[in-house]
C-alpha cells in the first residue's frame, strides 16, 4: 500500500491487564525516587519516631523491669488512643515533607515537557494516570505511616495479649483508615501542586505552603473573628479531629466530626477539579 | 570602573528585575499572601459594623441591667430587669438524664423533654446570650463585640504567627528564589551573564529588586491590615491610640516586616544559588523557625525570627490551643534590644550575601541538570 494511503490505525494487538498497566509507572518512579539521596535520608529520619514509639511500647509492657515505678507513671506510659494519635500527628509532618520532596517530580516534568500526549496515546485514561501517580506517593508515604503504625499495634498486641487486642482492635483499624485518608489528601495536594505549577521547586514550596499557610489562615480567622469554625480551613486540624474520632480519643474543642469530614471532602473535590483541569492531553495555545 | 558606576549598573539591573517581581503572574501569590490579613481584618470590621448597626437599631440594653442578671433567674425576672431582647428563640429537646450499664454490657439511657430558650441582648459593646432550661437561666455567655484591646492583641498574634512566620517567609521564598533559580529553570540566566557587568553587581541588582518588591508589598500589607484593624472602632478610641503609642506601633510593625524581608530574602537568594533544590533549606528553616520558642536561649538567637520579633511592639499572645505539656516547654528568650536586632539581621544578611557573591562568581550554567 502506498504510504499516502496509510491512515491512522489503532493498535489491535493484545493488551496487558489494567493493573499491570497501572503499575508500570510506579515501578519506575519508585526506583527513581529511591535513588534520590534526600528522599532516602528523609525516609530514614521519619523512621526515628516509630523506633522511639516501639521503645515506649516495650517499656510500657515491661514496667516491672524498672524498680520503684509508681502508679502515676504507670498511667502515663499506657498505650491507648492518645498514644496512637500523637504517633500519627508526628508522622503526618514527615509525610508532608516527603510529599513536598517526591510529589512535584511526578506530574510537573510531564507537563513542562509536553509528555502527556505520549502517555494518553497509550491505553491509559486520565484516571489511570492520576491513580498511577498517586500510587507512587501512596507507596512511599505508606512506608512512614500505616506500615510502622501496624507494626506498633502488632507489637503492643503481642506483648499485652489477646485481651488487649480484642478490646482495642479499633485503634489498629482507625490508625490504618486514618492514615489512608491522610495519604489520599497529601497525595492529591502534591499532585495538584505539581500539575498547577510546572516548576518542581515551586511545586514543592506550594505543597509545604499549602499545609503551613492554611494552618496559619485558620488560626488567623479564629483569632480575628473570635470563632472556631476557622479550623475547618486547616486540613491537618481536620484530620486530627477525624483521627481522634476513629481511634476513640478525646475530641478537641471546635466544630464536629461531620463538619471536619465535609471540609476534607470539599478539599478532595477541589483538588480533583484542579487535576481534571490541568491534566489534558492537548493544549490550545492562543 | 568606579563604585558609583557599579552602583548605577546594579540599579539598572534592579529596575529591570523589579518589573518582573512586581507585575509577573507569579507575583499574584505574593500579593495574596501579603493582603490576606488585611482582607480578614476588613471583613471583621464590616461584620462588626453591620452587627452594631443591626443590633443597635433593635435597641440596646444598659450594661448594668445585663450585669444584674444572675444564674437561676427565671425568664420573667430577666425580662423585667433587661427588657425585650433583640433575639428570643425557644425549642424543645431531649435531654439525657440517666445512663446505666446492664449486666450484658449494654447501656440504658433515660431522657426527659426540656423546654429551651435563648435570649440575646446587646449593650453597644457586648452581646450577651442567656440560655434557659425550663424557664430557669442555665448559662450566660458574654462576647465582646467591639473590643479595641482584643483586636490589637489579635493583630499582634496575626502579625507574628502568620505574617512573619508564614506570609513573609513563603513570599520571600517565591520572590528571591525566582531571581536566580527561576532564571535557571527558564534557561535565561546566560543572558544576564553575557551582559558587561560583574556577577556580584548582578547579584546586588537582583537582591535590590527582590528587596524593594518584598518590602513594598509586605510593609504595605502590614500597614493596610493595621488600618483594617483600626477602622471599625470608635473614632475617639482610635484618636487616643494615635496620639499615644499608635504611630510607634505602626512604625515598628512596618520595620519588622521590612527587616524580615531583608533577612529571609538574603537566605533564600543564597539558597537559590548554592543549592539545586532550595526547598530543602526552606523546609529546614521553616521547622527551625517553628520550634524557635522551644529551643534554648542561645539557639533561639540563631534565627531571623528572634531578631525580627524583637522589633514587634506588642508581644504575641500564647496559642490557647497549645497542649499544656508543650506550653511548659515554651520559653521565649528575652527580646534583643532594637538596635541589636537590626544590626544582627543586617550582619547576617551581609555575611550571607558575601557567600552568595562567591557562589555566583563560580557558577557555571548547565541547564540540562535542572
Amino acid at each position: 500500500m502506498a504510504v499516502y494511503k496509510r491512515g491512522y490505525q489503532r493498535y489491535q494487538g493484545p493488551l496487558t491487564g489494567r493493573f499491570a498497566r497501572l503499575m508500570a509507572m510506579p515501578r519506575f518512579a519508585w526506583e527513581r525516587l529511591l535513588q534520590q539521596r534526600l528522599v532516602v535520608i528523609m525516609l530514614c529520619l521519619s523512621m526515628l519516631w516509630p523506633l522511639l514509639c516501639m521503645g515506649f511500647v516495650y517499656l510500657a509492657n515491661h514496667l516491672d523491669l524498672i524498680p520503684g515505678m509508681g502508679g502515676g507513671l504507670e498511667k502515663m506510659v499506657s498505650i491507648n488512643a492518645k498514644f496512637f494519635v500523637v504517633f500519627m500527628n508526628i508522622q503526618a509532618i514527615f509525610t508532608v515533607i516527603l510529599a513536598a520532596m517526591a510529589g512535584p517530580g511526578l506530574i510537573a516534568p510531564d507537563l513542562a515537557n509536553n509528555a502527556l500526549p505520549l502517555y494518553f496515546s497509550r491505553p491509559m485514561t486520565r484516571v489511570d494516570y492520576v491513580l498511577a501517580r498517586m500510587m507512587v506517593l501512596a507507596g512511599l508515604l505508606s512506608m512512614v505511616t500505616w506500615a510502622p503504625g501496624v507494626v506498633l499495634f502488632t507489637m503492643q498486641s503481642s506483648m499485652a495479649g489477646w485481651g488487649w487486642f480484642t478490646g482495642n482492635w479499633r485503634l489498629g483499624a482507625g490508625l490504618v483508615a486514618g492514615f489512608l485518608l491522610w495519604i489520599l489528601v497529601v497525595s492529591l495536594v502534591a499532585m495538584a501542586s505539581s500539575a498547577y505549577v510546572k516548576w518542581r521547586i515551586i511545586a514543592g514550596a506550594l505543597v509545604l505552603g499549602f499545609f503551613f499557610i492554611l494552618a496559619g489562615v485558620a488560626e488567623m480567622v479564629n483569632a480575628v473573628f473570635r470563632v472556631d469554625w476557622g479550623s475547618l480551613l486547616n486540613p491537618s486540624r481536620s484530620m486530627y479531629h477525624i483521627w481522634c474520632r476513629l481511634l476513640g480519643a478525646e475530641l478537641p474543642e471546635g466544630p464536629g466530626t461531620w463538619e471536619y469530614a465535609s471540609a476534607i471532602a470539599a478539599l478532595v473535590v477541589l483538588l480533583l477539579v484542579v487535576l481534571e483541569r490541568k491534566l489534558r492531553p492537548v493544549e490550545v495555545i492562543k | 570602573m568606579t563604585l558609583q558606576f557599579r552602583m548605577r549598573q546594579a540599579w539598572t539591573i534592579a529596575r529591570i528585575e523589579m518589573r518582573r517581581a512586581f507585575f509577573s503572574r507569579r507575583a499574584l501569590w505574593v500579593y495574596l499572601l501579603a493582603l490576606f490579613p488585611a482582607v480578614i481584618f476588613i471583613g471583621h470590621g464590616i461584620e462588626m459594623t453591620y452587627r452594631h448597626k443591626r443590633w443597635s437599631g433593635q435597641g440596646t440594653t444598659p450594661a448594668a441591667a445585663l450585669d444584674s442578671v444572675n444564674p437561676r433567674d427565671t425568664a420573667e425576672e430577666v425580662l423585667k430587669k433587661a427588657g425585650k431582647p433583640i433575639t428570643d428563640r425557644d425549642w424543645r429537646r431531649r435531654k439525657l438524664t440517666e445512663e446505666e450499664e446492664t449486666e450484658k454490657g449494654g447501656r440504658i439511657r433515660r431522657y426527659e423533654m426540656v423546654e429551651g430558650r435563648m435570649m440575646m441582648y446587646y449593650d453597644g459593646r457586648r452581646s450577651v446570650r442567656l440560655f434557659f432550661e425550663d424557664g430557669v437561666l442555665k448559662d450566660k455567655s458574654i462576647r465582646e463585640e467591639m473590643n479595641f484591646d482584643q483586636d490589637r492583641q489579635a493583630y499582634a498574634g496575626v502579625f507574628q504567627y502568620f505574617y512573619l512566620r508564614l506570609a513573609i517567609f513563603f513570599g520571600c521564598l517565591g520572590i528571591f528564589m525566582n531571581l536566580f533559580r527561576g532564571e535557571m529553570l527558564d534557561k535565561t540566566l546566560h543572558y544576564w551573564f553575557l551582559a558587561p557587568a560583574r556577577r556580584d553587581v548582578l547579584l546586588a541588582g537582583k537582591y535590590l529588586a527582590g528587596l524593594t518588591a518584598s518590602t513594598v508589598i509586605f510593609t504595605g500589607g502590614a500597614m493596610l491590615s493595621f488600618a483594617g484593624m483600626l477602622w471599625p472602632h470608635e473614632s475617639a478610641a482610635v484618636a487616643a491610640y494615635w496620639s499615644g503609642p499608635g504611630m510607634g506601633h505602626l512604625f515598628w510593625y512596618a520595620a519588622s516586616a521590612a527587616l524580615a524581608c531583608v533577612g529571609y530574602g538574603s537566605v533564600f537568594l543564597a539558597a537559590g544559588l548554592l543549592l539545586r533544590n532550595p526547598i530543602i533549606p526552606a523546609a529546614v528553616l521553616l521547622v527551625w523557625e517553628s520550634i524557635n520558642g522551644f529551643l534554648p536561649d542561645l539557639l533561639q538567637k540563631l534565627s531571623v525570627l528572634y531578631y525580627v520579633q524583637s522589633l514587634c511592639p506588642v508581644p504575641a499572645p500564647a496559642d490557647p490551643g497549645m497542649p499544656p505539656l508543650l506550653r511548659t516547654l515554651l520559653s521565649p528568650a528575652t527580646p534583643a534590644a532594637k538596635e541589636w536586632a537590626v544590626l544582627g539581621v543586617l550582619a547576617v544578611t551581609v555575611l550571607v550575601l558575601w557567600a552568595a557573591a562567591g557562589a555566583v562568581r563560580r557558577i557555571e550554567i548547565n541547564y540540562s541538570t535542572e
